[in-house]
This record gives structure tokens, C-alpha cells and sequence, in this order.
């Protein structure tokens, strides 16, 4: 009995504690998989997403010279602890917006029983799923990463258009790697190609070469690798390159990585290709790169630029909306949309000024232009890249 | 922070321990009344949920299904399938001594784990199964969740007086008999083999139901939530601190480890902020912990089993019937 007593006031304790945390300031939950198995990725984009706000803050702050805080989140990358986080940011924090989380599937969860019943705007950074444009979520679940199928399905338009109309697809099986491969298989044998041969691979292993046995019998030439390139991806390209069993290969964005140059040497890739998203003309991704060195951040970490730009998204559709939460949505949707005035990265005292003069703006990302469609989307840029020195450089656009 | 805030986060943690009590208690059924050490629930958690997901959502290209039958007909299809997938499992595995069953549990619950992952035509792969229809969804966002936990909490009753009435019976009696002395049972004609059985399939059915509550109420299944520790050591240590053998103790221990997994993160929110992501690995140490003090000090959980045969029904007929003659 004590002890449940004990229990009793410590949670009294803790929800009093949590209550006393400063009222005046706009809050926006930062909910991302800080303990699971994105644990590496995670903290440099929590950081990124901080220096958006501590721009805003800055910079005059939010909804006239409020602070504007982040109540940083665990959704540990799995459904459970990402909807019990988010339901104490949006009731007990009662942020008005949600930047997060991180992985797709608690994405999906936190929108269908959190954010949306409770009609919280939600961005996500890195939820890649092509589910989560489905989702019935009234406008309210945007995303600055394109989907995957973006990717995958110009990826196989463009190797069509190339002349390539037989390959074998290798892709790591998790949800990176099987939405990529799906939304280019899909796309691939639509448009007259030949998948021939598809399998998925775990991660880690000391040999593929069993997989890409099985794979080469189909009798394509060309090996296409949707996988991290500093990972298994690596692995398969060398043991395939070892072995003979394909002369072309084609990776997807994450096996665009200075480790496979670095370790089989640009001499043997004279025939790998890989799609990457492309940095827009505009000076965006600089004027990101150089203030997130400037706090201590390497630019180059994968997903800070997406997790920046979800952060000063919701700024700027807070300040536009007037902290309504139940207008945040729709001023989401419209301070990204390709019309109006441009701001970019940082610019946020200029922003704040065109708002309150009533004028549209545009903001264009460090990660792209960010261009919402109606399902809170963003289409993404992708161009082929091929091995020329020590370095990658652009081959062509995507289409 | 308002009222309606601390209900909702009120109701949603009540869900929330509705749904790990149904795994808790399932758990109490193989490990608290016969001895089977199952370290795989997170396998039956996935097939419960997973079933009553492709029973119920609409059609989909990326997975079977498009039955959309009505959503109690998933939560019993889910308890089948569980119950179906555990049998061949006991089968092989229940041969097997404690640490033994244990190892092979955890194989099974990732065999499932990846064939999830793997066989997209069935499950969806990492994309999951969407669109899973939620009784009451339509609701508001208090009134929704207030009616799913009536529902979550009339299931769990359901269940606990089920599993309370089969363990008073002569059934779990001879469970626990086949549990604290296996050749006193066998030397009295007992089919252990068979009776193990019943018990692991009896339990894998409950977490199944477990699971299939929680994909309906988050309306989407994915892998992710697959996750061993979340979904099978998490509910380990409530059983274990609750105490096992008693379903109230199951019940409490829910209760209480929910409650500090979950509000623990108000108080490690307290830390400065350059602690902010360092502090949310001390929800898991704390859960550790707890784990070690409790089986230092009352391995036996909070609630312990109840010991001697005072209060069964046969003991008080008996005492009954001598007293009435003398």
C-alpha cells in the first residue's frame, strides 16, 4: 500500500512539475526516435530543428515577441511510445503544432489517434511511407521528405528512357529499401520493362553472394541496389563487382556515399549510377549549411535539412495562422505553395514582416522548394549521378 | 494546462493499460499458472493484430485482404489465429525445459517478425496494414476514446473472469500442480504434454486479442511495432512486478509499470535542456531499475500468488462439511 501511495505522489509531483513549465510561450512538440533503432540519426536532426527555433527566437520571436519552445518528444521509432509521447505533447504540453515523428510507422499512428481526432497539424521530416499520403487526415499531416515513391517511379521512367529495359532489383528490406523497390517495380513493368529478378536482403550479413546468385539467373545485366551505401549496400555492390554477376549497377539515393567510393575505388565504378535528390538553384541549402556549422552541426547528416525546414514551417504556419491551432493547417499549406514572396532559411524576421503586411510568401527549404500538393506532399528533385574523379557528379535530371 | 488535456491523456493511458492487461494476462496464463516461460509475445501480439487488421480494412494494393467484415469478427479471427499459430509452436517447443522454451520462444516471435516484414502480398511488408476501422472513430477525440476504453474495459473484464474462472477450476489446479511438481502430476496419470499445450494456446489467444485492440485503435499496423522490447519485455516486467500467478497482480503491475514508463518522461523533462535527449534513456534505466529492486527484494511481485488451498472452493465445502458433522 505504501508503495502505491508513493507512486500516487510521485506522479502528482511529476504532473505538477510539468504544469509549472512556463505558460506565456508558444509550444510546438519535437517528437522524434531518440531510444530505438534510429538512435544515431536522430539527434542531429532534433538539433536542426532547434536551430529553426532558436532563429525564430532571435530573430524578434513568434506571434509577437513570444519565446517559441520545443518540448522535445520519445516516439523510440515504434508506434506505442510515439502515440503515448505525442498524446502527452498535445494534452498535457498542449503544443500547438507537431514537428515529428521520425519514422513512418509511428507517423501513421500518432495522425489516426493523436494529432487529427485532436486537430494538431502534424510535419513530418523523415516519414517516407506512401501510406502517409493516404492517411484521412482533413489537410492536416504534412511531410518535407518526398515519399518514396517520388523516387523509385522516375528512377525507372528515366532508366527506361536510357535503354534499359531488363534488370534485377536488390533492396534492403526495410521500409527505405521495399518502398523504393515496390514503387519502382511498379513503375518499371507498367512502362514495358522487365523485372528480372526481386528479392529482399537483411541487413549485416557477411555475404550476399547466394542472393545475387539468384538474382543474376534471371538473366539481366544490370543490378539495381535500393540500400545504404555505407552499409549492406556496400557489400552487395562489392561482392557483385567481385563476382561478375552484373556489369551495370543503378542504387537509389542512399547508396549515393562517398564510402563506396572511397572503398572500391572510382576505376571500378565506371558503370554504377546512382539518383539523388538535387539541391535547388537558390542558396537555401547554404544559407542552412552555414548556420547549422555555426552551432556545431555536420549539414551533411542525413535528413537535418527536412528536419530544419518542418521546424521553421510550423514557425512560419504558426505565425500566419495567429497561434490558432485549428488554422495552422491550412496556413501550412499556404506558406509553401509557390506563390508569393520568397523567403529563405533564417529569413525569419522578413517573413514575419510580410505577414503581418498581409502579403503571401513562399519559403524555400534547405532540403527544396517544398512545394505542398493536397496531400500535404512534397514533390522531390532527383537527378542521376554517376562516379567522375573521386567525387559524384550530375549526369542528368530525373523526370 | 487544461482539465480536458489531463483526461484525455487520462483515457488514452487507461487504453493503453487495457491493451497491455490482455497481454499481461496471457502471459499469466503460460508463465504464472503452468510454468511456460514465453519470451515470444511480441509473435502473438503481431499475428492478433495482423489478422484482425486484413479481416477488417479496405481493400488495399500493397496487402491482402479487402474483407472488411465487421471488427468483432477480426478480434475473434485474431484470437484464432493466434491460438492457431501456437499451436504448431507448442508443439515443437514445449519439449523443451524453461530456458530452453524461452530461447525458442524469442526465434519464433522473430521468424514472425520478419515474415511480416518479408511477405508484403500478405502484410502490406514495412508499409503495413491502414485504413483498419476504429469502433467509435467518428467521435470527438474525447468521446471517441472515452467509448474505446468502455470497450477495452469490458474485453478485459470479459477475459480476466474467464482466466479466474478456469484457474479456480479443477483445470488450473492441475496446472499448477503440473507447474511446482511435473512427476507427482505425471504419476498421477496427467497428460502434461497435452495440458501445456491447452495453456500456451489459452494464453497466445489473449495476446492476440491484446494486439488486435491495439491496431484498431491506433487504425494502422506496421513491423515497427513488433519491437521485442516494447512488446515483450515491457510486459515481462509488469507481470514479474505485478506478480505472477494472480491476475490482479498481472493487473496492478500493468497499471503500475504503464504509469512510470509513461510519466517518468515529465520528470526526466525536468533536466536541462542539453540533457533533453540523454534523459529520455532514463525512462528505460528507471524500468530496470525497478526490475532489480523488486526481484531483490519481493521476487514474488507486489501482489503474490495466494499460497495454500484456504480459499478454494473444495477446502471451505470440506471444512464445511466437517463442521457441519462434528
Amino acid at each position: 500500500m505504501l508503495k502505491k501511495i508513493a507512486l500516487a505522489a510521485g506522479l502528482f509531483s511529476a504532473t505538477a512539475l510539468a504544469s509549472n513549465a512556463v505558460q506565456a510561450d508558444v509550444k510546438v512538440g519535437l517528437l522524434g526516435g531518440i531510444s530505438g533503432p534510429i538512435a544515431a540519426m536522430a539527434p542531429p536532426m532534433l538539433d536542426s530543428a532547434k536551430l529553426a527555433i532558436q532563429q525564430v527566437n532571435e530573430q524578434g520571436g513568434i506571434l509577437g515577441g513570444q519565446k517559441l519552445e520545443a518540448v522535445v518528444g520519445d516516439s523510440a521509432c515504434n508506434p506505442q511510445n510515439g502515440v503515448d509521447s505525442a498524446t502527452k505533447l498535445v494534452n498535457i504540453e498542449q503544443v500547438a503544432g507537431l514537428i515529428g515523428p521520425h519514422c513512418s510507422g509511428s507517423v501513421l499512428a500518432v495522425a489516426n489517434s493523436v494529432t487529427v481526432p485532436a486537430g494538431i497539424t502534424l510535419i513530418t521530416p523523415s516519414g517516407t511511407s506512401p501510406e502517409i499520403t493516404g492517411l484521412e487526415d482533413k489537410g492536416q499531416v504534412f511531410r518535407t521528405v518526398p515519399s518514396d515513391d517520388f523516387q523509385g517511379r522516375s528512377l525507372a521512367r528515366t532508366l527506361l528512357n536510357l535503354g534499359t529495359k531488363k534488370v534485377a532489383v536488390a533492396y534492403l528490406n526495410n521500409d527505405y529499401g521495399s518502398g523504393l523497390a515496390n514503387a519502382f517495380k511498379v513503375e518499371f513493368e507498367a512502362n514495358g520493362g522487365e523485372i528480372a529478378g526481386y528479392s529482399a536482403h537483411e541487413e549485416g550479413k557477411a555475404s550476399y553472394r547466394s542472393n545475387l546468385a539468384e538474382l543474376s539467373r534471371g538473366g539481366a545485366d544490370t543490378l539495381v541496389i535500393f540500400d545504404y551505401g555505407d552499409g549492406t549496400g556496400l557489400t552487395i555492390l562489392r561482392q557483385a563487382l567481385e563476382n561478375g554477376f552484373f556489369t551495370n549497377f543503378v542504387g537509389g539515393d542512399g547508396m549515393k556515399s562517398d564510402a563506396i567510393i572511397r572503398e572500391l575505388g572510382a576505376e571500378n565504378l565506371t558503370t554504377f549510377i546512382a539518383s539523388s535528390p538535387v539541391g535547388e538553384k537558390s542558396n537555401s541549402l547554404e544559407l542552412f549549411n552555414e548556420a547549422y556549422k555555426s552551432v556545431g552541426g555536420n549539414p551533411d547528416a542525413i535528413f537535418v535539412s527536412n528536419s530544419y525546414d518542418a521546424a521553421f514551417l510550423m514557425a512560419l504556419a504558426l505565425e500566419k495562422a495567429g497561434g490558432e491551432a485549428a488554422k495552422v493547417s491550412e496556413a501550412m499549406a499556404a506558406v509553401s505553395n509557390g506563390q508569393g514572396e520568397a523567403v529563405l532559411p533564417g529569413e525569419w524576421k522578413k517573413a514575419v514582416e510580410l505577414i503581418a503586411a498581409g502579403k503571401d510568401i513562399d519559403y524555400k527549404g534547405a532540403s527544396g522548394d517544398l512545394n505542398f500538393d493536397n496531400a500535404g506532399d512534397v514533390p522531390g528533385s532527383y537527378g542521376l549521378f554517376k562516379v567522375e574523379g573521386d567525387a559524384f557528379a550530375l549526369q542528368q535530371a530525373l523526370n | 494546462m487544461e482539465l480536458i488535456g489531463l483526461l484525455n491523456y487520462a483515457v488514452f493511458m487507461a487504453i493503453f493499460i487495457g491493451i497491455y492487461s490482455l497481454l499481461a494476462l496471457g502471459l499469466n496464463i503460460q508463465w504464472g499458472f503452468s510454468g511456460l516461460f514465453n519470451a515470444g509475445i511480441a509473435g502473438f501480439f503481431a499475428v492478433g493484430a495482423y489478422s484482425s487488421a486484413l479481416l477488417t480494412a479496405p481493400e488495399s494494393a500493397v496487402h491482402l485482404g479487402g474483407y472488411q467484415l465487421p471488427v468483432v469478427v477480426g478480434w475473434i479471427g485474431a484470437m484464432i489465429a493466434a491460438g492457431a499459430i501456437a499451436w504448431p509452436i507448442g508443439k515443437v517447443c514445449l519439449r523443451f525445459r524453461s530456458d530452453y522454451l524461452a530461447i525458442a520462444t524469442i526465434g519464433v516471435a522473430e521468424i514472425i517478425r520478419l515474415v511480416v516484414k518479408s511477405e508484403g502480398w500478405m502484410t502490406g511488408g514495412a508499409r503495413g496494414v491502414n485504413k483498419i476501422p476504429r469502433p467509435f472513430g467518428d467521435l470527438s477525440y474525447l468521446y471517441s476514446q472515452l467509448a474505446y476504453l468502455a470497450l477495452v474495459f469490458a474485453i478485459v473484464l470479459v477475459v480476466y473472469w474467464a482466466i479466474e474462472r478456469q484457474i479456480s477450476a479443477p483445470w488450473g489446479r492441475m496446472m499448477r500442480g503440473i507447474r511446482d511438481n511435473e512427476d507427482a502430476a505425471t504419476a498421477m496419470g496427467k497428460d502434461i504434454k497435452a495440458r501445456r499445450l491447452e495453456a500456451f494456446i489459452f494464453g497466445a489467444a489473449v495476446m492476440g486479442l491484446g494486439g488486435a485492440l491495439f491496431a484498431h485503435f491506433n487504425r494502422s499496423i506496421t513491423p515497427e511495432a513488433i519491437d521485442p522490447m516494447i512488446a515483450t519485455f515491457l510486459i515481462w516486467i509488469m507481470l514479474i512486478l505485478g506478480g505472477s500467478g494472480n491476475n490482479r497482480g498481472a493487473l496492478l503491475g500493468v497499471a503500475v509499470v504503464w504509469i512510470i514508463w509513461s510519466a517518468s518522461e515529465f520528470v526526466t523533462d525536468q533536466l536541462p535542456t542539453e540533457y533533453a535527449i540523454k534523459a529520455k534513456y532514463m525512462r528505460v534505466f528507471i524500468i530496470g531499475l525497478l526490475l532489480q529492486l523488486v526481484l531483490r527484494f519481493r521476487p514474488e511481485g507486489i501482489l503474490p500468488e495466494p499460497q495454500g488451498t484456504a480459499g478454494s472452493p473444495e477446502v471451505k465445502t470440506f471444512q464445511k462439511q466437517e463442521s457441519a458433522a462434528k
